[in-house]
């Protein structure tokens, strides 16, 4: 976490860095409202996130991506749709919730700064990347044969995680690496549980949810099992990917391509 | 008269004692209970009427035991819902009902406090105070309970008042300001009476504020004494922050203490220097952030101190419900207080003197060698927040934290919400602003939830070795209650609430109530019948036997 945080952060500033037109950091679904704020330069991001680190990162994560209490941020939002929107959100929280805004002595002008930075923890801006996305969506679909077990905009499997959307929340050398070392960095909603029951039988899926008492996972034939922990003999959490690593499958240039059409996957594009 | 019967024979069963309310508790089944003035007598021997649960953590020694035992480890798999009580607040409750004879007292976020019937949950009175919209709050709109003498009950409010209500009706009574909530200053925790004044601390540790303990009379509201828990410079040990560091210092007191009649002292615990992650502007031991305080109840002066992190950097506040118990150790019969620390030590102090016992580490953690023979860590070398991030178990939020834990005198153990975690530590240079938060960093869970794990442990308090552990997936956040069923009761961050066999750990049964469960359970009785109250997310349940 802390080694993307890192990785991110000069990647993100190199990227504003470039497109300094308001309009052009944030696409859709904002920009009614993007107009009104006239604090998206390199340096406003900076300051925004220096104010986000000190007021918000308590509950959201020094880096946003969640913590104590508060929900990860760079992944959307979930209470507002407009720059104007989460302008009153990070001022004045949301009523009825744990959701406190920021002091109410901090400038319009911080306010908006802080704007900025979760926009871009949320940037879709375009990059060029080496791959073809149109080849690696022939990937996709072909000889990686990746649709087998994920699924995207409603067609594919079941096995792997939904990838309709997934450039907005994995940056370019993350789909790579989640490519090439898929063990490397595994959700534990998709660890593979083993249980066996009883009756010595084996049963071994996906694992969908698990808590102190019951756990819940996937077959290989999509069946969905519930288990009371007390009604099983024992069970193990395997934490490794059930993804194989594309090494040796594919060329680089064909990871290439696959991470461009991933990365094309996003948001505004659904 | 039914009541009258069944609350004696209850409290025979239960204590082999007659319950002291058995005199002052009458009423119809049926009828609205009229609940008799809750007198210091009765605090004081709230041992004896079990059937009550009248403070925050039950009883003065803060053993957070309810001595009812007709749930037991035998018949706990019969327990069903009795009751569900909505708060109109969508916040995770923290709160700890108050019982006083068939009503019970709930508070709510932000600031509210309401009465319902203690055996149907339905509600008498409300009380909502007036908040400002720009509150500073650093974690939560939270509340934990209410204190209650005479006929009064008194409640922390978020701007940093106390508040004294009418307990038949939810009339105010008076209103004080303690603090500037424009300052950083906030309440959260549940006041404790020491006879007839009101005992409370504050919160807002966050922002820079310098912390304090309060005394007030209870029928006037008027200050009876303070207790700054950072000392001014006229003090030796205002020599342990650097510069004038010491102004915004934090050392805030947002959890309610204990009291011991005998020795007349009250304790309470102080949270984190502030900056949290900085250190650097505040060198030295910082006293006295982060440790257990002893003050003598008539004049606030305090009798002795333990510092359970020096120079903290890692926001470990000492702000856990200090557990008071008399234990046999080494033949000899020691007063001592029992402190699980969310620097994950536990430790064993003798509450007479300060005197340092027993310390064992009850959680994961990479900090410490251990500790010396004074109770002093023995720090490990690169564990301090870096820009880059030092990542240390235990994490921001502690081995344990606020929660209650419990101790059963009946199997002399001490029961613990334990969590194997870790952080990345961060550290930043942050000038103070009145009214801003003042943390100088931040901390950062460095891989997934379901990598970690809490568990209940059982420590025996003479050594400081775990006895049992019940493993949590992935984590709690709840407080504990131990009762005379030789059962313990928690949650979960799951959702779940659950008993414990006392002796063993052994899961005797479980419910699922949909949300996480981030406050402690209480046990009170009615018509004879033992009731198990837990709140979850912002609904309050209440448990009892099959009919």
């Amino acid at each position: 976490m802390s080694m993307r945080s890192l990785w991110v952060t000069p990647m993100l500033l190199a990227l504003l860095s470039l497109t300094t037109a308001p309009a052009a950091l944030h696409a859709q679904p904002r920009e009614e409202a993007t107009a009104d704020n006239l604090f998206t330069g390199t340096l406003d991001v900076r300051m925004g996130q220096r104010v986000f680190q000190q007021q918000c990162g308590r509950c959201h994560g020094n880096d946003g991506s969640g913590g104590e209490g508060g929900p990860d941020l760079t992944n959307g939002f979930r209470s507002a749709s407009t720059d104007a929107g989460l302008f009153k959100i990070v001022r004045e929280g949301i009523p009825n919730t744990q959701m406190v805004g920021i002091s109410r002595r901090s400038t319009d002008q911080s306010t908006w700064m802080v704007v900025s930075y979760l926009n871009s923890l949320n940037d879709t801006t375009d990059v060029d990347l080496p791959g073809n996305a149109t080849n690696g969506q022939q990937l996709f679909a072909g000889k990686g044969n990746c649709g087998s077990c994920h699924m995207v905009n409603g067609d594919g499997g079941r096995r792997g995680p939904d990838l309709s959307q997934v450039g907005n929340r994995r940056k370019p050398d993350e789909l790579a690496s989640d490519l090439r070392t898929p063990d490397e960095e595994v959700d534990p909603r998709w660890w593979t549980l083993r249980v066996t029951q009883v009756d010595g039988s084996l049963v071994e899926g996906l694992r969908m949810n698990e808590d102190t008492f019951s756990m819940r996972l996937m077959d290989d034939n999509e069946n969905l099992w519930s288990f009371s922990k007390s009604d099983v003999r024992s069970f193990d959490r395997v934490k490794s990917s059930t993804m194989p690593s594309v090494d040796g499958a594919l060329t680089d240039a064909e990871v290439d391509d696959l991470v461009a059409y991933l990365f094309s996957l996003r948001r505004e594009e659904s | 008269m039914k009541r009258l019967a069944i609350v004696i024979a209850l409290g025979v069963f239960a204590t082999g004692v007659t319950p002291a309310s058995a005199q002052k508790t009458e009423s119809q089944p049926g009828v609205t209970p009229s609940f008799s003035p809750v007198t210091w007598e009765r605090l004081l021997n709230a041992k004896d009427e079990p059937e009550n649960w009248l403070m925050y953590s039950g009883t003065l020694d803060s053993q957070h035991f309810s001595g009812l035992d007709q749930v037991h480890n035998r018949n706990v798999g019969d327990l069903e819902l009795k009751w569900a009580y909505q708060i109109p607040q969508l916040d995770r409750s923290e709160t700890v009902p108050v019982v006083v004879d068939g009503v019970m007292f709930i508070t709510e976020a932000p600031s509210n406090v309401v009465a319902v019937d203690a055996a149907t949950g339905r509600q008498y009175w409300r009380y909502n105070h007036p908040l400002p919209d720009d509150l500073r709050i650093c974690c939560g709109r939270n509340n934990r309970g209410v204190a209650i003498l005479g006929e009064t009950l008194y409640m922390s409010t978020l701007d940093a008042h106390l508040v004294a209500i009418d307990a038949r009706t939810g009339n105010l009574v008076w209103d004080k300001e303690l603090a500037d909530y424009r300052a950083g200053y906030s309440k959260t925790a549940a006041p404790l009476i020491v006879k007839d004044e009101v005992v409370t601390g504050m919160a807002g540790g966050e922002y820079g504020v310098s912390g304090f303990i309060d005394s007030y009379n209870a029928k006037s509201g008027e200050l009876e004494w303070r207790a700054n828990t950072i000392p001014g410079p006229d003090h030796p040990d205002n020599q342990t922050w650097a510069g004038d560091s010491w102004r915004t210092g934090g050392a805030a007191t947002w959890i309610t203490g204990a009291y011991d009649p005998d020795l007349d002292l009250v304790y309470w615990g102080t949270g984190n220097p502030g900056p949290d992650w900085n250190g650097d502007v505040r060198m030295g031991d910082n006293l006295y952030s982060d440790s257990a305080l002893a003050l003598n109840h008539e004049t606030g002066a305090m009798e002795w101190y333990f510092q359970f992190t020096p120079h903290d950097v890692h926001d470990w506040d000492a702000i856990q419900v200090p557990i008071l118990a008399d234990l046999e150790m080494d033949g000899e019969m020691r007063k001592v207080m029992m402190w699980a620390n969310r620097n994950a030590f536990f430790y064993t102090i003798d509450r007479v003197t300060g005197e340092f016992l027993v310390g064992k580490p009850f959680a994961k953690q990479t900090w410490a060698e251990g500790l010396d023979s004074k109770g002093r860590p023995i720090r490990i070398p690169d564990t301090f927040p870096s820009a880059e991030g030092t990542t240390v178990s235990p994490p921001v939020g502690g081995g344990t934290n606020w929660f209650s834990p419990a101790y059963s005198p009946r199997t002399e153990l001490f029961y613990v919400q334990a969590y194997d975690g870790e952080d990345t530590y961060y550290k930043r240079d942050e000038d103070y602003v009145e009214g801003d938060q003042f943390t100088g960093g931040g901390g950062q869970r460095p891989g997934p939830a379901d990598d970690y794990q809490s568990a209940i442990r059982a420590m025996d308090p003479k050594t400081g070795n775990m006895r049992w552990e019940f493993e949590i997936q992935p984590r709690s956040t709840a407080g504990i209650m131990a009762t005379a069923g030789d059962l313990v009761f928690s949650g979960s961050v799951d959702g779940y609430f659950f008993a414990l066999d006392a002796v063993s750990g052994d899961e005797l049964w479980h419910m699922n109530v949909g949300r996480l469960v981030h406050s402690s359970p209480m046990s009170y009785a009615v018509d004879g019948k033992q009731y198990i109250t837990i709140a979850a997310g912002n609904v309050v349940y209440t448990f009892g036997l099959r009919d």
